[in-house]
């Protein structure tokens, strides 16, 4: 919703810019007609951009400027420079109410009917003297009679507000060749330190050249970054709408339909989207309208009574692919044929000779609609054919098919002139490809055995999570020889397609991943249908962009018509196992960023280091009266004090680990790169950029995970009988760990008990000496005839007492 | 005319390039190789930000390809908006054509002539002046586009 306003904000400011001009020319020649209709357009815009918005006093007024423009265009009225005063006074109120929204501010009420008024007075009376009001004799200027009108109303501070709003966002267009020029001249940069940097390590260790070199690979790597960020966006913008869209469309023709978007993060130039913004939410209009049945319809026919309808994104190279399936009554190809023949598309002869995808595809053909009735949504005129041909403008394609009664799918292909996309990088036969991370579900590493590994002929499989999947050795597909061997372990990067198939890739090793600049291939290159463009490694070495989907293809992987949305059921499941494994992020003690999944963080606790104990090598602490082991601790001690501790748990086991800093919950979207040097890490992945290693939480729980002690096995403790003992002693031994326990409890006879060294000789004299151990408190801090015993505020030597007693207490090996 | 020409040898003859089609000359380093894709591509290799592909010129004649040492020099040319590099026996000089390409009797035998625009006389003697275009489509190249009007 933010977004949203802030774009409205952007969006009318500009449009107040750009008609800065027009307003000038206007107030010359207030007849001028292309003038009246620009200020027109802008008085629209903004009235049809309130109505998303609850801003009724805006609405209200570029409603009241809109009908006397309207009046002139329609030649009912004559534009005067009574009218021309009284709109540029509401076009100022709009400029100040929008920059209170945008300060968040409340804007002073009152005022708006007067402006109002101004434009029914100038419409009726004709009142020739008010441009009298602006002071004589000057030539008056443009913001003058609105000025006037505004101090009219009382409101003369609105813009000085005005002018401090904008200096907080300030914003300018650029040409995108001027963009792309800036950005290739960074990437040579790059590339030049490079360079520089493998000559300064051939030269050795020179401290007074390498600390400003290393300033300036930070400040490369920043400009970097924010020239990358400055051409591209989400497309999580444009299907941030698509939920609210589909929800009053579905409502509107009363049928329930539920959307799915997946692939928001992949980025493309902002040109790009605002190009496909309006294909793209005509598809969705037909698919709601014409594809998906109304709910009895569909309980009819055995369907869940929520329609669905997906919109998944994904990025290849230079195109992007965006797959748009609902599952509702599919394309009716009679009806399509019948509609084409009539309208001349084609005769009955060549009908009979066309295949149905064909078929299917004439709907994109100018002048072709099949809705019966034009309804309110989707039949506005603006057909199928106008999608695409918006699409081929700028190099895209669409394509659909469809299956009877199981639904649609609209497939498109945009390209991208110049991307930027995360890249895995891989090798295969000694060689080094990427692969766009869009594709990339998961990368496995596993024996043959684990995986199932099966040859069926030609084909290979593999099992992974109870699944068959058709898997292709990258060695194989690029013809680069060298038998895989039998009993290594393989190296699996499973890939989904656009359409929803899924496939797993052999290679030898994995790389890195980054962004990587895509750049073309020469046309004898790219005929060869396996490569996507080629980048750039930081290294300066070319690498090969794999075209993913076009090598699936080469393999028939792609079956058209099975997207996601055919096996609705089990997509519920699978959804869930499909988003983003969660992290919880954080610094452990020894300063390395790593991660641990946080399906098995139950809580943050902090502890101080008294509650801490080792002994056998394993460090236990103590947690709400729980005995835990911890991990994490490292070799050097924890400072005194609070220790921040996250506590695992499996279900059974919980386990703590010492954490120096806790950051955030993230979505591990990158991939996930196996560590078989560290057993305790799971893999290393990339998050922001930055490495973290992913806690491997078997090893850890098979490693140090125990069942929590519960409540009763507690070792126990006897205090003397006083007031000290129960308010000043007993929190310190319950923070060791401890339960209180009443002398006369029969838990007793195993429990610690803690007297005084008097009480200890009277009993030792009666011979009723407890039979647990005994820790023995002295008033003085002298000791006394070398007898065992503590000084009662010796919080140290109590603490590694008790610490010693439960040791030795302890009934666990 | 006085057009500028690059003269290079490729499989031992002397060859010209039209000066204006040559960006410039470049050590070439390693070269990435790119399977599966015909021979005369000896892969791509980098220069600054730019991905050049270096086009192996015996073999776009559908020679075999070189047995000795070949220049380690490149020259780097531009066509239908990609950059190729130009693997050569050796680029010898510049210099300035001294008349219009012309036929000779009998042609150059079917493989140079697919590639060579005609001889063209200079002022360090005469050379076969090259079709870039040609050069670049490779020995299948006019196949395939036989092919594909087909």
């Amino acid at each position: 919703m933010d977004d949203l306003l802030a774009e409205f904000i952007a969006e009318t400011r500009e449009m107040l810019e750009a008609s800065g001009g027009e307003i000038v020319a206007w107030e010359a020649d207030p007849t001028d007609r292309a003038r009246i209709d620009t200020i027109f357009r802008f008085v629209h815009t903004v009235k049809g951009n309130c109505g998303f918005f609850d801003f009724p006093r805006l609405a209200k007024l570029s409603h009241a400027a809109e009908d006397a423009l309207a009046d002139c265009r329609a030649g009912r009225r004559e534009a005067d420079a009574a009218l021309v005063t009284a709109v540029l006074a509401i076009i100022d109120r709009i400029a100040a109410m929008v920059d209170a929204i945008e300060a968040g501010e409340e804007f002073p009420e009152g005022g708006d009917e007067a402006l109002v008024a101004a434009l029914d007075v100038s419409r009726e009376t004709l009142p020739e003297d008010e441009p009298g009001q602006v002071k004589a004799g000057s030539n008056p200027p443009l913001h003058a009679p609105a000025d006037t009108l505004l101090e009219q109303t009382g409101d003369s501070i609105a813009p000085a507000r005005r002018a401090e709003a904008a200096a907080a966002q300030r914003t300018i267009r650029l040409p995108v060749e001027l963009l792309d020029r800036v950005m290739s001249g960074v990437s040579d940069m790059v590339l030049a330190r490079n360079d520089l940097a493998h000559r300064l390590r051939q030269a050795g260790n020179q401290p007074t050249i390498d600390g400003p070199f290393e300033r300036l690979t930070a400040i490369l790597t920043d400009v970097r970054d924010a020239i990358t960020r400055m051409r591209m966006q989400r497309i999580e913008t444009l299907f941030g709408v698509l939920p609210r869209l589909v929800r009053d469309l579905s409502a509107e023709l009363g049928k329930q339909v539920m959307v799915d978007c997946d692939g928001g993060d992949v980025e493309l130039d902002r040109e790009m989207i605002e190009t496909i913004r309006d294909p793209l939410t005509h598809l969705i209009r037909n698919a709601i309208d014409h594809g998906i049945e109304p709910p009895s319809a569909r309980l009819a026919q055995g369907k869940r009574e929520i329609g669905l309808l997906a919109i998944a994104a994904r990025q290849s190279g230079n195109t992007i692919a965006i797959v748009i399936s609902d599952d509702g009554r599919g394309l009716d190809e009679e009806k399509i044929a019948a509609k084409a023949i009539a309208t001349g598309l084609i005769t009955a002869a060549e009908r009979a000779h066309m295949s149905r995808d064909k078929l299917l595809n004439l709907i994109f053909e100018p002048g072709f609609s099949t809705a019966e009735t034009v309804s309110n949504v989707s039949g506005r005129g603006v057909g199928l054919d106008v999608v695409r041909q918006n699409l081929e403008r700028v190099g895209g394609s669409i394509k659909v098919t469809s299956q009877p009664g199981r639904g649609t799918q609209f497939a498109l292909q945009i390209p991208l002139t110049l991307s930027i996309i995360a890249g895995l990088t891989v090798e295969t036969g000694g060689q080094r490809f990427a692969i766009p991370q869009s594709y990339v579900e998961e990368i496995v590493q596993a024996s043959p055995a684990a995986l199932e590994f099966t040859r069926m002929g030609e084909a290979a499989l593999v099992t992974f999570r109870g699944n068959r999947i058709p898997c292709l050795m990258l060695a194989e597909v690029l013809a680069l020889g060298e038998e895989a061997d039998a009993a290594r372990e393989l190296t699996l990067v499973l890939l989904r397609l656009a359409s929803g198939d899924l496939f797993a890739l052999v290679v030898d090793r994995i790389h890195s991943h980054g962004d990587l600049v895509v750049k073309p291939l020469a046309p004898a290159v790219m005929k060869s249908g396996l490569y996507a463009g080629s980048t750039l490694l930081d290294d300066g070495q070319p690498v090969l962009l794999l075209d993913v989907t076009s090598i699936a293809a080469q393999h028939d992987l792609v079956s058209d018509g099975r997207a996601r949305v055919l096996q609705p059921l089990e997509d519920e499941t699978a959804a869930t196992a499909d988003a983003a494994p969660r992290a919880m992020l954080f610094t452990d003690c020894g300063g390395r960023r790593s991660a641990v999944r946080l399906e098995l963080v139950q809580r943050i606790e902090t502890t101080t280091t008294a509650a801490l104990d080792r002994s056998g090598g394993q460090v236990r602490a103590v947690i709400d009266g729980v005995i835990l082991p911890l991990v994490g601790l490292g070799d050097t001690p924890p400072p005194e004090g609070k220790l921040r501790l996250l506590r695992l748990g499996d279900g059974a086991c919980e386990l703590l680990h010492a954490v120096r800093e806790v950051e955030d919950a993230v979505e591990l979207t990158g991939a996930l790169v196996a560590v078989p040097e560290d057993p305790l890490v799971e893999a290393l992945t990339l998050v922001e950029g930055q490495p973290v290693a992913l806690i491997d939480a078997h090893a850890l729980f098979a490693r140090h995970g125990a069942a929590p002690e519960p409540l009763g096995k507690r070792p126990r403790c006897v205090l003397p009988e006083s007031e000290w003992a129960r308010s000043i002693l007993a929190p310190l031994v319950k923070a060791a760990g401890y339960e209180i326990v009443a002398e006369a409890d029969p838990e007793a006879r195993e429990a610690v008990t803690i007297m005084s060294e008097d009480t200890f000789e009277a009993a030792e004299a009666l011979g009723r000496v407890p039979a647990g151990p005994v820790i023995r408190l002295r008033d003085h801090p002298e000791e006394r005839r070398g007898a065992k015993s503590i000084y009662r505020y010796d919080r140290e030597a109590l603490i590694a007492a008790l610490a010693a007693a439960r040791t030795a207490g302890d009934p666990r090996p | 005319m006085s057009e500028l020409l690059v003269v290079i040898q490729i499989a031992g003859r002397r060859c010209a390039l039209s000066a204006h089609d040559v960006k410039s000359v470049i050590e070439l380093g390693a070269v990435t190789p790119v399977p599966r894709t015909p021979d005369f591509i000896a892969g791509i290799a980098a220069l600054r930000s730019q991905t050049l592909t270096v086009i192996d010129c015996r073999r776009a004649l559908g020679l075999p390809a070189a047995e000795g040492p070949t220049d380690d020099r490149a020259a780097v040319v531009a066509s239908g908006g990609h950059a190729y590099a130009l693997m050569v026996d050796a680029i010898e000089d510049i210099t300035t054509a001294a008349g219009e390409p012309g036929q000779v009797p009998g042609g150059f035998g079917p493989e140079w002539s697919r590639i060579a625009t005609g001889m063209i006389e200079t002022m360090t003697g005469p050379a076969l002046l090259i079709d870039l275009a040609a050069l670049i489509a490779g020995p299948d190249g006019q196949r395939g586009e036989i092919e594909a009007a087909a």
